[in-house]
């Protein structure tokens, strides 16, 4: 089933096996983390750290007209109540632009506490700084701000009607079509063509945001739980007018991101202008609370999706449009369609995005952004269809695997989502499930079992790293890449180790640090790959290097041998052709006189960063030009529903994944675990309820916002491929997203099988299926 | 803010009687969510954790008499055999941690119409034990609910404990939450059979502004159970039905983000029929054997 396309590059090393990568090996930060030793960013402490706590508008657009900070400021101990009134004035944020990335970071153009404008219900617009974190949120409490209200739209069901069509450009995805499908549609034997609608989602990673933040004259220290520490550095020396040198941003460790944390939001900035304003070091911990009003969240949608076939499951036509929201002052549109593009072989294919603009706190990034909410419809829609033709719904997607890319005919770089579901149906039992709705029951039960297809592209992103061999063996990998709770710092060590022939124990990584080489964002899929393309490149270069220095020995065994000659193993370097011809590393280091010998990938100079973004954004077009790199899977899920309640519980689980070679597999089936109970809360319980006369969240916490807990869920079985991606180095993908996309289709393909009710809006609440 | 750590229940009850709008505090459940998120910004806290009787079940006049400081956890774990119902209804609480700390007095004295303990009180019969410096007296816990998160509790009185008598017979408690666990009731429902007086015990949860009973459905039950009690021949189903239907009746439920009037009002009749069938079971296999 898998071609092999012409590689873009000669073939990367390929590390010798019985080797680290591949293998399910515990994590190295496992030990400091289940000792309490791992400092997330509220775990800072620095001396004479004072505690910020916002204040947010309660309108949601207007103007301040009036702000009482009288009683916050009496209260003992507080340090400054801090308005756009007495603000230190910062830069706005920067138009955002294709050519820097960095400029996506404020995620909003609100220049906070700059401003008397308030755009939504939420925003802040004062910062308490004081002593104690509850003196800081005490006084928060007591600030009154009056408003000149202005008229404001915030009910994304009623501004849907005014949703306006995207133009596609390098960040956004716009209209897509191949063929004609409304007309293939008219003309279709079968359709289905229904609307589906998914709610507003807020981000709920385990550590909320924190920063601490301490200026030393123009020189600024972050401690920050972030994706992106360069967008935080980056966006943070723009806005405070500070030399980019001069801002360090740490974030060795982060408790969850989701896409929450690339974004610098208000807590962010905010923190830095108190400690400006104090001249203390402030620390802000936001609450629950803090979070839902002033981090994106994910966008309402409502998605039509229309599919033709043939009586035989041929499809024949393919439209998928959806309106997501963005906010008035900030906001990304949720391309919904993504998935549809690729995922099935019909001539006649329309994807359409549109948005509609509200006054409301901008949407963001949430793990598979399109394609989480987009496989929701597209494949809910798929199995209407199964239904309609009275077909197996497995059957019904294999009938219609492409061979080539539906739309415009580029190969798969790899696919074998036939062997995905041939696996996962084996494993599950599919072939027992009997097609008709409420045919299988367990007492007052009603079994229903539902597939449905995973679907994700994940990014590919530069990367610049150091790898430092020394004398004694030992080797240390330095690059600004993010330790979100995935195991990335476990993954790279696996690599370095293999790419030079160490035990993993001799390796150790370096990470989350702006001081560290320039590392990709922890989004899109894409850190891991990204960081091990950089990191075998040095590794190879180290290698060289190292053999320069034994080719100066008349008595180095390796004398006269190129590199291609050559294995890595056993702590040094190896003939292929005799391995027990060679030596360690230690002793050509020693021989040479060097205590170390360090490579770096080029990017180590502005220019070298500006030639490597433009190598790789040029790297990244052609790929794309010449093929889909896709990573996708095959859900399985069984549901029980209480016949009389309408209780959903999921009963079992299963995913089996094509997304090439998985480098650990103990850590990346967790990430792929949390994906799917991330998707089975978005199918049966999240949703950010917002109050459509105020445009206020009614459920900013967890009380009220209802993430799955253990008992909602069962034993979720992973299941791989495990075959490399023949065009990328080490035949890696990406992990980090495709485990969500598909899960709430599964889930409600399953509840329409257990109850025969179709449910196209999430979540799949009680009431829905009476 | 000011915090009052009473060590005696009689510096408990002056204390109480000093400053009529401190707010007790015993696991702090509801107490420190309601500081934490805003809504509660008390002058004085008083603690009633290190009151010794408060911590003390034991029993007297027949019944268990609970102390109001008592732990979900040790309701489940010391008194499952005597109040199965109330200790179905403990477990359907929260999480580990919360059951460790909450207690079915501050359940009470909250007063929240969605209170898990309530349903589980009701349908036993039970009796809040209220005192003041004035001195102690009973309430019939159905008389003590008087509105949403309010109570019979005068301003200088605090939960004793509460008194409930063992159980006679089977006891069932029933919850429906948007999610498995850690969930506030969309819905709940409590059932007792008294085979020793012949009665039966209802007790509705999160669906009316109060908790309440089922006052036509108890009589109605009682009623159609006259002579099979004795024989403890199987229930016709439609008896079943009706009970179901009857408590749905006595429900005055609401719209809200947990779910809806109408599902409410239908999820209770459920619950009430499977109660009623998983109890009559339960009596049917002589359990318990009522002397």
């Amino acid at each position: 089933m898998t071609r092999a396309p012409e590689r873009s590059r000669p073939a990367p090393p390929t590390p010798s096996p019985a080797q680290a990568v591949g293998r399910p090996l515990d994590r190295v930060d496992g030990p400091a983390k289940t000792a309490g030793l791992a400092r997330y960013t509220a775990d800072h402490h620095v001396p004479d750290l004072a505690h910020a706590a916002l204040v947010h508008a309660t309108v949601a657009r207007g103007r301040i007209t009036g702000l009482d900070t009288a009683d916050a400021e009496a209260v003992g101990g507080v340090l400054a109540v801090l308005t756009h009134h007495n603000a230190p004035r910062m830069t706005p944020p920067a138009p955002v632009s294709a050519l820097d990335l960095s400029t996506l970071a404020p995620g909003t153009t609100v220049d906070y506490l700059n401003t008397d404008r308030v755009h939504w219900n939420g925003q802040p617009v004062a910062v308490v700084v004081a002593d104690s974190p509850d003196t800081a949120r005490q006084a928060a409490r007591l600030v009154r701000v009056t408003y000149e209200v202005e008229p404001a739209v915030t009910d994304f069901a009623a501004a849907q009607d005014d949703a306006v069509p995207l133009r596609g450009t390098l960040l956004v995805l716009g209209e897509e079509r191949t063929g004609d499908a409304e007309r293939a549609l008219a003309t279709a034997p079968v359709v289905v063509d229904h609307r589906y609608t998914t709610p507003a989602q807020s981000h709920h990673a385990m550590e909320p945001h924190a920063t601490v933040a301490v200026w030393n004259g123009d020189r600024l220290t972050v401690h920050e739980g972030s994706q992106d520490v360069d967008w935080a550095r980056r966006h943070l020396a723009r806005r405070f007018g500070v030399p980019l040198a001069g801002v360090r941003v740490l974030s060795p460790h982060v408790g969850g991101g989701f896409g929450g944390k690339a974004p610098v939001w208000a807590g962010t900035v905010l923190t830095v202008l108190a400690a400006r304003a104090t001249g203390r070091a402030v620390r802000m911990v936001l609450s629950r609370e803090d979070v839902i009003r002033t981090v994106g969240g994910r966008t309402p949608t409502v998605q039509r999706v229309a599919l033709g076939a043939q009586r035989d499951g041929t499809l024949t036509a393919l439209l998928h449009t959806g309106v997501s929201q963005v906010g008035r002052v900030g906001g990304t549109p949720e391309p919904v369609g993504s998935q549809s593009r690729h995922l099935y072989a019909a001539p006649h294919i329309w994807i359409r995005h549109s948005t509609t603009t509200l006054d409301v706190l901008p949407t963001a990034h949430m793990r598979a952004p399109g394609e989480a909410v987009g496989t929701f419809a597209l494949e809910s829609a798929v199995d209407e269809l199964a239904v309609a033709l009275g077909m197996d719904p497995v059957e019904l997607r294999m009938r219609n695997e492409p061979d080539r890319d539906p739309l415009d005919g580029k190969r798969f770089s790899r696919r074998d989502l036939r062997a995905a579901y041939a696996r996962g149906a084996e494993r599950f039992g599919w072939a027992e499930r009997t097609p008709s709705p409420r045919s299988m029951r367990d007492g007052h039960w009603l079994v229903g079992r539902g597939v449905a297809t995973a679907f994700h592209l994940p990014v590919r992103l530069p990367a610049d790293v150091t790898v430092r061999l020394r004398a004694d063996g030992t080797v240390l990998v330095r690059c600004a890449f993010h330790e979100i709770g995935v195991g990335a710092a476990t993954a790279q060590t696996q690599v370095a180790a293999d790419a030079l022939g160490v035990p993993v124990e001799a390796v150790t990584v370096e990470h989350g640090d702006t001081e560290l080489p320039v590392g990709p964002q922890a989004g899109g899929s894409g850190q891991t790959a990204s960081v091990a393309t950089a990191l075998l490149e040095a590794c190879e270069e180290l290698k060289r290097s190292v053999l320069a220095l034994a080719r100066r020995s008349p008595s180095s065994p390796l004398r006269g041998r190129r590199l291609s000659e050559l294995r890595a193993g056993r702590g040094g370097l190896y003939r292929a052709d005799a391995p027990d011809r060679g030596e360690t590393y230690g002793v050509i280091l020693t021989r040479a006189g060097r205590a170390e010998i360090e490579v770096r990938t080029a990017a180590g100079t502005r220019l070298g960063r500006t030639l490597q973004q433009a190598r790789a954004a040029a790297g990244w077009f052609r790929d794309r030009r010449r093929w889909v790199r896709a990573v996708t899977g095959a859900h399985f899920c069984e549901v029980r529903v209480d016949e009389h309640t309408g209780e959903v519980r999921v009963s079992r689980w299963l995913g089996v994944f094509d997304v090439g070679r998985v480098v650990n597999p103990k850590t990346a089936t967790s990430q792929l675990r949390g994906g799917i109970v991330m998707g089975i809360g978005a199918a049966l319980s999240e949703e950010t309820l917002v109050d459509p006369r105020t445009g206020r969240t009614v459920n900013p916490g967890l009380a009220e916002y209802h993430v799955p807990v253990q008992a909602d869920l069962p034993r979720i079985e992973v299941d791989y491929l495990d075959e490399p991606d023949p065009t990328t180095p080490l035949g890696l993908l990406g992990v980090g997203e495709v485990g969500i996309t598909g899960v709430a289709a599964a889930v409600a393909n399953a509840v329409h099988h257990a109850t025969g009710v179709r449910v196209r809006d999430l979540p799949v609440t009680l009431d829905r299926l009476l | 803010m000011e915090f009052l750590q009473p060590a005696t229940w009689e510096e408990a009850l002056e204390a109480r009687a000093a400053s009529r709008d401190a707010v007790p505090i015993a696991g702090g459940t509801d107490v420190m969510v309601g500081i934490n998120f805003g809504r509660l910004r008390p002058a004085l806290l008083l603690d009633l954790t290190r009151v010794p009787e408060l911590q003390q079940w034991g029993t007297d006049d027949g019944a268990v008499r609970l102390g109001a400081g008592v732990p979900y956890a040790r309701v489940i774990t010391e008194l499952g055999d005597r109040l199965p119902g109330l200790a179905m209804a403990a477990r359907t609480i929260g999480s580990p941690q919360i059951r460790n700390r909450g207690t079915v007095g501050g359940n009470l004295a909250t007063a929240s119409p969605a209170g898990d303990a309530h349903p589980a009180l009701l349908a036993a019969g039970a009796e809040v034990e209220v005192a003041s410096v004035r001195g102690t007296r009973r309430i019939p816990v159905a008389d003590f609910y008087r509105g949403v998160k309010r109570s019979a509790l005068a301003d200088d009185e605090l939960v004793a404990a509460v008194r409930i008598p063992p159980r006679t017979g089977p006891q069932q408690y029933s919850k429906i939450g948007t999610r498995n666990a850690m969930v506030i009731a969309v819905a709940a429902f409590g059932l007792a059979l008294h085979p020793d007086r012949r009665a039966v015990g209802t007790g509705i949860g999160s669906a009316a502004p109060t908790p309440r009973r089922a006052p036509a459905a108890e009589e109605f039950l009682a009623g159609e159970l006259d002579g099979l009690w004795e024989s403890r021949a199987e229930l016709p189903p439609a008896t079943a039905a009706r009970f179901g239907e009857l408590v749905a009746g006595a429900a005055a439920p609401i719209d809200d983000v947990r779910g809806t009037a109408r599902y409410r009002v239908h999820a209770l009749s459920v619950m009430a029929r499977r109660t009623l069938t998983w109890a009559w079971a339960d009596y049917r296999k002589g359990d318990p054997a009522c002397a």
